[in-house]
């Protein structure tokens, strides 16, 4: 009986692992074949995957619209790290009264619809002259609230021994922080890495506002753009989603070991 | 213009110093979507004006069209004018949303272009108060494409489908399924664009000249609305799709026999490797409506000039110089595009009157201009999309047998509570 | 937690926090507060004007926000639970140390989540078309005898939406109970087998118990998620552009906002009166989890 429900157990779990996998099969098989062999439901490797591959790269300028995904999604993830950890780190070491219901009124932040906050939003960085450039994409994204709560929760696993035995040594705060707190909490800003690096990666709906030049757009814009033609090719489409695809499962094969691990003690 | 003027004088004199510096100013931004047609169109048009004005510098960026439509919206929201493009493209249902609900965002052009020599409704929906603001682009007069190989296996001649009800259409419709085992249409039943064209060739609309609805007591309305939901009940007649890449999907890979749409499609249609198996027949109309006839039109977009642009003179400059004068320019971008300008004298030019193999030998963009000539123009008002979304919110229900007059009480009702 | 700080520590603390609460102040705050003052202006696009509580009276007055209202709501009573509850069982499942493939298995599951909106909402329209894989799948399988018009049915498409926020998010929340049933001390399961309490006793006795600190904060942020709920319906079940199809049925009140301010003739004012019902809608409902958790 035992055996058998492990069994069905196994098999449940193979079969939603290949539900997840599939639609990235169905994009990779896709990315091979003409645009009427997708429509038409074909779920075979086809010839054509260098002329799709030809065309994305006739119509987009790849190497400019990578840069600016790259430098987008690298200078965003770092500077929300840095800014949302202090912050939880603050909030958890130096807890106070006051900090504490500022930390609790964060959660209501959370929950105002950004569709209510884009005009506000455009008005502030077109006044100070910033349409159009990587700080508009970035700046608004910086102090992740989600972040924050997250590098509280991980800082209640942070030996406070350590700090104690840092402080005795005569280091500053900013010190123990720096050298202390962050090597220790590695995996926990590995796991963070791998979630900031997909959300600024896949932003779209702001950087679509503050964009204005082709120059600046990101590679998610552009899946966006091919896929509204008039009549749209879908073998182009899907070799420009494995392209969009793939920076973000690379960060994540590269940084997985660490990321179980790393959001350990994040939620206890 | 004012500015070329004084850059010819400056040549003359042979400061080049100066223009130099001149040549910065006159950086001119464009917004569009489709890249393969408003994109390339307009490239096409920069092409011919910087090689008499090398000075300039005109740049094409675009954008998936609702997301162009949304940062001009959240830019003129705004109220700050920083980033906005100089020009601008402009679908026509939206046209009078834009310039009523942005007054002073957009230039009149009213004493800069020739207007007579546009089609009348195209500069008719772009007049708000006597004063006119596009450049008209593209017309989307309506044609039904078929595949003449398939329609002649069930029977029908080119003949055969001219001046026909949609009821004559639903019924070949029958036939072609019954004798080639496919459809005759792809149809998103999410699509209310059937319902706009249905309208229009009678000469009627979701709104009065006035702006208020045009639902409840017009007969033309009820009509469409019957035909529409008729013709979505005969399951033979089409393919069920779901979003435009299907829609389109459909007939550019030969599971469906046709399509009835804007004059755009064309390209895309041409680009199957199907030559001599496409036609193209007036769209059918509407039977026992009066004033309705066999010519319509769905979507279609025109350029529109930024006020506050810095570089306004030139792009009105460069409208006129190409969009407003160049009639070859015309007849390359429909060879090229298959983008039908609304622009009269360009049909006059070869291509025009030239016919095409792909569709047998027919000469259809002169039948698209005869059709052109016949649409009537009627006031799309401001709140096309509101309206939109109203009839399609009762569309499935239509079809699975709701009453006809309760629902478009309930479209009367959403419109009148949207639009206030 | 620590008390009685110094007044040197206090500061450290602000200085800590500042950098996030300054960036919060200028990003989070302003625009709230623009929109705020923005539900008591009607009007059309620029030009409004001060309304009171027009806005808030238009509300009562709107099918379409009540629609709205409905489906936001039927989304949320729908998918949470049912995300929830297989993340947990996957997590339980995978936390199995006999079980073999677990890094495989747990790899291809968390994965869905890294794709962007943009290419999931193309892959899922593709995937999900009338003659597309699925039914094709479907049919082959003999489980449906006709293909499932999955985005032009008002009751499919309102499945589709959940199957995919559900495909799309289930291994993200099944790493966060991973990593907390980590935590969970093995003896204390060993003990309970010792003492013959049966694997799904155990489960409801030890192992809800143990994860409802997690439990609390996947589902407070899933309900947010799902109240704001725009992504998916503006793209899978969209069509010319507008979604919420067919027929509204997946219209939300997040994309309500969104047509109000974008697409349709621009109306801030209401618009940001109906994102306030969200932010309500969240206070109420995190309250009421809070208060569900603390009495567990």
């Amino acid at each position: 009986m035992n055996r058998l429900i492990s069994l069905l157990a196994q098999a449940g779990l193979w079969l939603a692992a290949f539900i997840s996998v599939f639609p990235f099969l169905w994009m990779i098989t896709g990315a091979t074949n003409t645009a009427n062999d997708i429509t038409g439901g074909r779920f075979l490797p086809g010839t054509n995957l260098l002329p799709n591959i030809a065309k994305f790269f006739e119509l987009v300028d790849a190497g400019q619209v990578f840069f600016n995904s790259f430098f987008v999604a690298i200078t965003g993830t770092a500077l929300t790290l840095i800014v949302s950890s202090l912050a939880g780190y603050g909030f958890e070491i130096f807890a106070s009264k006051t900090r504490d219901r500022v930390f609790a009124g964060l959660l209501l932040l959370l929950s105002v619809p950004f569709a209510a906050m884009m005009i506000p939003l455009f008005v502030m960085f077109s006044s100070a002259g910033l349409i159009n450039s990587y700080i508009a994409m970035i700046a608004p994204g910086i102090a992740s609230i989600f972040m924050i709560f997250y590098f509280r929760q991980n800082t209640k696993s942070f030996p406070h021994e350590l700090r104690d035995a840092a402080k005795l040594d005569g280091l500053k705060e900013w010190q123990i922080f720096w050298f202390i707190y962050i090597p220790v909490m590695r995996s926990t800003y590995a796991a963070a890495m791998i979630i900031l690096f997909m959300t600024n990666w896949n932003a779209y709906l702001w950087p679509l506002i503050v964009l204005q030049t082709n120059d600046m757009k990101t590679i998610t814009l552009t899946v966006a753009s091919l896929a509204t033609a008039y009549t749209p090719d879908y073998g182009l489409i899907m070799i420009a989603n494995v392209l969009a695809t793939l920076p973000t499962i690379l960060v994540f094969f590269l940084l997985q070991r660490r990321f179980v691990e790393g959001m350990l003690g994040g939620v206890k | 213009m004012k500015m070329t003027a004084f850059k010819g004088v400056m040549a003359v004199a042979g400061i080049q110093l100066i223009t130099a510096t001149m040549a910065l100013a006159t950086d001119i931004t464009v917004w569009c979507w489709a890249p393969e047609f408003n994109g390339a169109a307009m490239n096409e048009a920069i092409a011919r004006y910087t090689a008499a004005n090398p000075d300039t510098k005109i740049t094409v960026v675009d954008f998936a069209k609702g997301d162009l439509e949304q940062k001009l919206q959240t830019q003129l929201a705004s109220g700050t004018t920083e980033g906005l493009p100089d020009i601008v493209l402009i679908e026509d249902y939206g046209a009078q949303k834009y310039l009523l609900s942005f007054p002073g965002a957009f230039e009149p052009l009213t004493d800069k272009i020739d207007y007579s020599q546009f089609a009348k409704y195209k500069v008719d929906l772009a007049t708000v108060d006597g004063q006119t603001y596009s450049l008209p682009f593209d017309s989307g007069v309506t044609g039904l494409f078929y595949r003449s190989d398939l329609l002649e296996q069930a029977g029908y001649k080119a003949d055969d489908l001219k001046d026909i009800t949609w009821e004559q259409l639903s019924a070949i419709g029958d036939k072609v399924k019954e004798a080639t085992g496919k459809p005759l249409l792809s149809i998103d039943i999410n699509d209310a664009g059937a319902m706009r064209i249905m309208l229009q060739s009678a000469g009627s609309w979701y709104f009065n000249a006035d702006g208020t609805p045009n639902i409840k007591d017009n007969p033309v309305f009820k009509a469409a609305l019957t035909t529409w939901v008729g013709m979505l009940k005969n399951q033979n007649l089409y393919k069920s799709v779901s979003g435009w890449g299907e829609y389109t999907g459909a007939f550019n890979n030969g599971d469906v026999a046709g399509v009835f749409t804007g004059v755009w499609m064309t390209g895309g249609i041409k680009g199957n490797n199907m030559a001599g198996k496409w036609a193209v027949a007036p769209i059918p109309k509407l039977d026992g409506v009066e004033g309705a006839g066999h010519a319509s039109n769905l979507g279609g977009s025109s350029w529109y000039v930024l006020s506050s642009a810095p570089s306004k003179d030139a792009a009105i400059d460069f409208l006129q110089k190409v969009w407003a004068s160049d009639v070859d320019f015309y007849q390359k971008i429909l060879v090229g595009q298959g983008a039908f300008g609304a622009y009269l004298p360009a049909r006059e030019g070869e291509a025009y009157s030239a016919s095409d193999d792909y569709f047998g030998g027919q000469s259809v963009w002169k039948d698209f201009s005869d059709w052109q000539a016949a649409i009537p123009g009627v006031n799309y008002g401001i709140f096309t999309n509101e309206a939109d979304a109203a009839v399609a919110a009762q569309l499935p229900g239509l079809v699975a047998g709701g009453d006809i007059d309760a629902a478009i009480e309930a479209i009367d009702a959403q419109i009148a509570q949207q639009i206030q | 937690m620590h008390t009685g700080l110094t007044r040197r520590e206090n500061l450290t603390g602000w200085a800590f926090t500042a950098p996030a609460l300054v960036l919060l102040g200028l990003f989070m705050i302003y625009p709230i507060l623009w929109s705020l003052y923005m539900s008591f202006m009607t009007g059309k696009g620029m030009n409004f004007k001060f309304g009171g509580f027009a806005n808030i009276y238009r509300l009562t007055q709107d099918p379409i926000f009540l629609h709205a209202l409905g489906n936001t709501l039927t989304f949320l009573a729908i998918q949470v639970p049912i995300m929830i509850i297989l993340a947990l069982v996957f997590a339980v499942a995978l936390n199995n140390p006999r079980l073999r493939g677990r890094a495989v298995l747990r790899t291809a599951i968390f994965l869905p989540c890294v794709t962007s909106l943009v290419v999931y909402s193309v892959l899922f329209k593709s995937m999900f078309a009338d003659d597309g894989v699925v039914n094709d799948a479907l049919l082959f399988l003999h489980i449906i005898s006709e293909p499932i018009p999955w985005m032009n049915d008002p009751f499919w498409a309102k499945v589709l939406i959940i199957l995919a926020i559900t495909w799309r998010w289930t291994g993200y929340n099944m790493v966060f109970y991973l990593a907390a049933l980590q935590n969970i001390d093995p003896s204390i399961y060993e003990q309970a087998r010792i003492d013959g309490v049966p694997a799904r006793a155990r489960f409801f006795k030890i192992t809800i118990p143990m994860l409802r600190h997690v439990i609390l904060f996947t589902t407070v942020l899933s309900t947010i998620g799902t109240l704001q709920l725009f992504d998916e319906v503006n793209t899978i079940t969209a069509s010319q552009g507008q979604g919420g199809r067919p027929a509204d049925a997946t219209l939300t009140l997040s994309l309500y906002i969104y047509n109000l301010t974008f697409r349709f003739m621009p109306s801030f004012g209401y618009a940001a009166t109906i994102s306030w019902v969200i932010v309500i809608l969240v206070g109420l409902l995190s309250w009421a989890q809070f208060r569900l958790a603390r009495e567990k």
